[in-house]
């Protein structure tokens, strides 16, 4: 579904896209997807295992391309060069289905290169039967891989190329605004670039601090540029807003939007240390993707423990819902001290202005921009004090295959809000103020999972804000740095997902949780 | 990177913890022939060698305890710096007899000495205190802090101070040097000795952590956390140059409080819990933290809190305490806010409370 964004959305969400990346200037080119799933990182000779699964096939969507099975030629073809492919038939059941099975087997040729022998590319060709009914399930044996993967096949006579299985599932016109500039096209079944430890090692150290060094060394000049363009505009921006508030001594009147420039300075040069770190790492595994669906409901109950010197609780019950509509998530989580009484509750939901609805990505890259509103209630019963308010916030995500293929399966995330907050003492002790926090967050995440029944994603981060858990870290500057952090959640059955994160700041926090998926497509 | 950043935020959990620990052993010091104890360590130890003593008084009244060997000099010079103007020495031998004491003249108005004769193996003693000090008369006082790098004109705001005779001394809430080095603080307390006829009672800022974790701070200035009382009025502060109070120092504050529950307390302290511009979160790194903290101090009853950090002037109530951040020192101001470098005049009286709080333009 490709939703219509108001015109101030699409102000925020070209804002948001030039701060994550900023290099992409005069750039106009193919979908780094596109490249991709030409290629073999996303598709066309290594099948990941979670795909390797007979039977249990998503159905088949008429109008919707879906990723096809590799046939042995197609791997076995030569490189650059696409087979003529024919695949086997495929067994309808539903009464749609038998009244597709009565259109005439069609064949699917896909775009020959001239020069490739035809009967190099497809000596055992199969005839493909194309169904016009919608849903198909794709039975078992319905590919020759037995991947379960379905097929649906395209006009009579309308040549096509075949997707690999884990292509991501771009819809027409999709990748028009993904930028993959100034790269030629990835040849299809061009190897991944292998694993090298040099590189890796050297986008620790000194790479933390030269953010292009380890592609550059790998090889990659292309990604090694735009890292380094990342990292100076970071450092622009850290410089543009961090010198007048040292002049200004953080002057009230001034602080606000020095404060936005100067964080969204260390988010970007923060992102490009750690895209640097991803594009000479990741050859070592195969890039996950962004999921092709989510189901409408999740449900959430685990531990969560802290440990802050200030505060006497450790232990807590989490809970959590996580509701899924079109263009709208809603949200409600729980930590509860069964010992000590300390509660916090959070409900809310977010508004998606920019991208494909989470629920049903389908093939769209991930990249988006919600805002969200929530309310919190914490109350201490130890310390004597309720905390309650309201935030507001703007999360953009970005795929950060745009900013180069070598960085496919990797996204980079911020946020940008505030909250309002009163503190209410019971008993003679009255407050009415109302004090308001900046609200910032960035991170760098990975898509966990390529298409198959593990969904999710994980990702480093830092958190500005001062009122949860974690708190901010207690440093020699005072309270002004917040916490850092790694989360994951992942759906590792059509049903069940684990939710994990960790976090430290003023306190350590440690999260674990189980997820049961309600309702949705695997 | 996961176990990097987990030991990085075990090192930000408690890092005050060293200062705290350190503290304890403010005003403590054996060598030539005495053991000495400055009790709550209100003074730190300067010097100790045969036949003397130099302190640096953190409080407007202290006592010490001191033992002296068989072998010890009976004359003793007591020299305190940092001393009330009309500080007198009262040293009391075992069974409380008297000791004969010399007062000595000196050119600072806030360094005082005496001869003292003592008596081998013998424990003494000493008190230092003005002699109004346990009355219950109201009084005035200076609240400053965020000198740092403004050292070399410091002198201006000590000047505007000698025109009122009225304060009796200056709580200054962190932050006096830019690094906390050795050197500047000796600069910081050389140019007060010679600029202000009032001595100034300190607790450090973010500034002094700077250098060997406020080493120098605790070795030349005296402890981070302390509580003291001057005529009738309970004065604590506490060290939150992180951002944070440590248990350690929690747990005094706790003692501190229940001290003077029905009387006027002042707290002061570096980092404010609360930065009353919350978009700017100069305050507690946690927020929790900091609501917990201004909550319990007014159940205890506190009538006014003090702070520093930020460098401008800032008027607002905390859990419905009257606060004030009065960061007018001189280091890196706050543009825009129609203040410059100032300090505040703070009216108290042990029965009634906080009476009046005045802004005072130095600039």
């Amino acid at each position: 579904m490709v939703l219509e964004s108001p015109p101030r959305s699409r102000w925020a969400s070209l804002v948001m896209m030039w701060v994550l990346a900023a290099p992409p200037s005069a750039a106009r080119a193919q979908s780094a997807f596109d490249l991709l799933s030409r290629g073999p990182e996303l598709g066309g000779m290594d099948v990941p295992s979670d795909l390797r699964r007979p039977a249990r096939a998503p159905p088949i969507r008429i109008g919707v391309e879906q990723g096809l099975a590799v046939h042995p030629l197609e791997a076995a073809a030569p490189a650059g060069a696409l087979a003529s492919v024919r695949e086997g038939a495929v067994e309808v059941s539903s009464a749609a289905d038998r009244l597709a099975a009565e259109v005439p087997p069609v064949e699917v040729v896909s775009t020959v290169p001239p020069g490739t022998p035809a009967e190099a590319a497809a000596p055992e060709a199969a005839p493909v039967r194309h169904t016009d009914a919608s849903d198909v399930p794709a039975g078992g044996g319905a590919s020759p891989a037995g991947d379960g993967t379905g097929v649906s096949a395209p006009q009579s006579g309308v040549p096509t190329q075949l997707p690999g299985p884990l292509s991501p599932q771009v819809r027409p016109g999709a990748g028009a605004g993904v930028l993959s500039p100034g790269l030629p096209p990835l040849s299809p079944l061009q190897p991944r670039p292998s694993f090298q430890v040099l590189p890796a090692a050297a986008s620790v150290l000194p790479g933390l601090l030269f953010h292009g060094l380890g592609p550059w060394l790998a090889g990659d000049g292309h990604t090694a540029k735009r890292l380094f363009a990342l990292e100076g505009t970071g450092l622009g921006l850290i410089a543009l807003g961090g010198v007048p508030i040292a002049f200004t001594g953080a002057s009230r009147r001034t602080i606000a939007p020095l404060y936005a420039v100067t964080l969204a300075g260390f988010s970007v040069f923060g992102i490009s240390a750690l895209a640097n770190l991803y594009s000479v790492t990741s050859p070592a595994f195969d890039p996950g993707q962004a999921p092709l669906t989510l189901p409408p409901l999740e449900l959430e109950m685990g531990y969560q423990y802290v440990s802050d010197p200030a505060f006497d609780y450790g232990h807590f019950v989490s809970l959590g819902a996580l509701a899924r509509f079109d263009s709208v998530r809603l949200e409600g989580s729980a930590r509860v001290s069964p010992d000590e009484g300390n509660t916090q509750v959070r409900l809310g939901g977010a508004y998606r202005l920019v991208g494909e609805p989470e629920r049903a990505l389908r093939g769209w890259d991930g990249t988006a921009l919600d805002a969200e509103l929530f309310g919190l209630y914490h109350r201490f019963p130890t310390e004597g004090f309720t905390a309650s308010g309201v935030e507001v916030a703007l999360r953009g995500r970005y795929a950060m295959a745009r900013v180069s293929p070598a960085l496919a399966g990797s996204f980079a995330e911020a946020s940008l809000g505030a909250s309002f907050q009163g503190y209410s003492y019971p008993g003679a002790v009255s407050d009415g103020n109302l004090s308001e926090q900046l609200l910032f967050t960035f991170g760098y995440g990975v898509w966990l999972g390529r298409g198959g029944p593990v969904r999710g994603s994980a990702m480093l981060y830092y958190d500005h804000r001062k009122d949860d858990f974690a708190g901010g870290m207690r440093t020699r500057g005072g309270g002004v740095v917040g916490s850092f952090g790694l989360r994951g959640r992942a759906l590792l059955t059509e049903d069940w997902g684990v939710g994990a994160e960790l976090q430290a700041g003023g306190a350590l926090v440690g999260r674990l949780s189980l997820i049961y998926a309600v309702g949705g497509e695997p | 990177m996961g176990a990097v950043l987990a030991l990085l935020a075990a090192g930000c959990m408690r890092p005050a913890e060293n200062r705290a620990v350190r503290d304890s052993k403010v005003g403590r010091a054996e060598s030539g022939g005495m053991s000495l104890e400055v009790e709550d360590g209100l003074a730190a130890v300067r010097n100790l060698a045969a036949g003397e003593l130099t302190l640096w008084g953190n409080a407007p009244a202290f006592t010490a305890r001191a033992t002296l060997s068989a072998d010890a000099p009976l004359d003793w010079l007591l020299t305190v710096r940092n001393a009330m103007p009309d500080a007198e020495l009262v040293a009391e031998a075992e069974g409380g007899e008297l000791l004969a004491v010399e007062a000595l003249p000196q050119a600072l108005p806030t360094v005082r000495a005496w001869r003292v004769g003592l008596r081998a193996g013998a424990t003494v003693r000493f008190t230092v205190a003005p002699p109004d000090w346990q009355t219950r008369e109201p009084f005035r006082f200076v609240a400053l802090a965020d000198v740092q790098e403004a050292l070399p004109r410091v002198g201006d705001i000590y000047a505007r101070m000698r025109r009122d005779d009225s304060v009796r001394f200056i709580l200054f809430a962190g932050d006096l040097t830019e690094g906390g080095s050795r050197e500047e603080l000796l600069e910081f307390q050389e140019r007060l000795e010679a600029g202000s006829k009032i001595p100034l009672y300190a607790t450090l800022g973010n500034h002094e952590t700077f250098s060997k974790d406020a080493e120098e701070y605790t070795a030349l200035v005296g402890r981070g956390s302390q509580s003291f009382t001057f005529r009738g009025v309970r004065f604590s502060v506490v060290d939150s140059s992180n951002g944070t109070l440590d248990p350690v120092v929690e747990e005094q504050l706790d003692g501190w409080l229940a001290a003077s529950r029905d009387g006027t307390h002042v707290v002061a302290m570096h980092v404010p819990p609360q930065d009353p511009v919350g978009l700017r979160g100069g305050g507690f790194a946690s927020r929790g933290e900091a609501a917990g903290l201004v909550g319990k101090m007014a159940r205890e009853g506190v009538d006014l809190t003090l702070y520093g950090h930020i460098h401008s002037y800032y008027s607002f109530t905390n859990a419905g305490i009257p606060a004030f951040i009065s960061g007018g020192g001189g280091a890196i101001p706050e543009t825009f806010d129609g203040v410059g470098r100032h300090y505040l005049v703070v009216d108290v009286d042990a029965s009634e409370g906080l009476r009046e709080v005045s802004l005072v333009r130095v600039d």
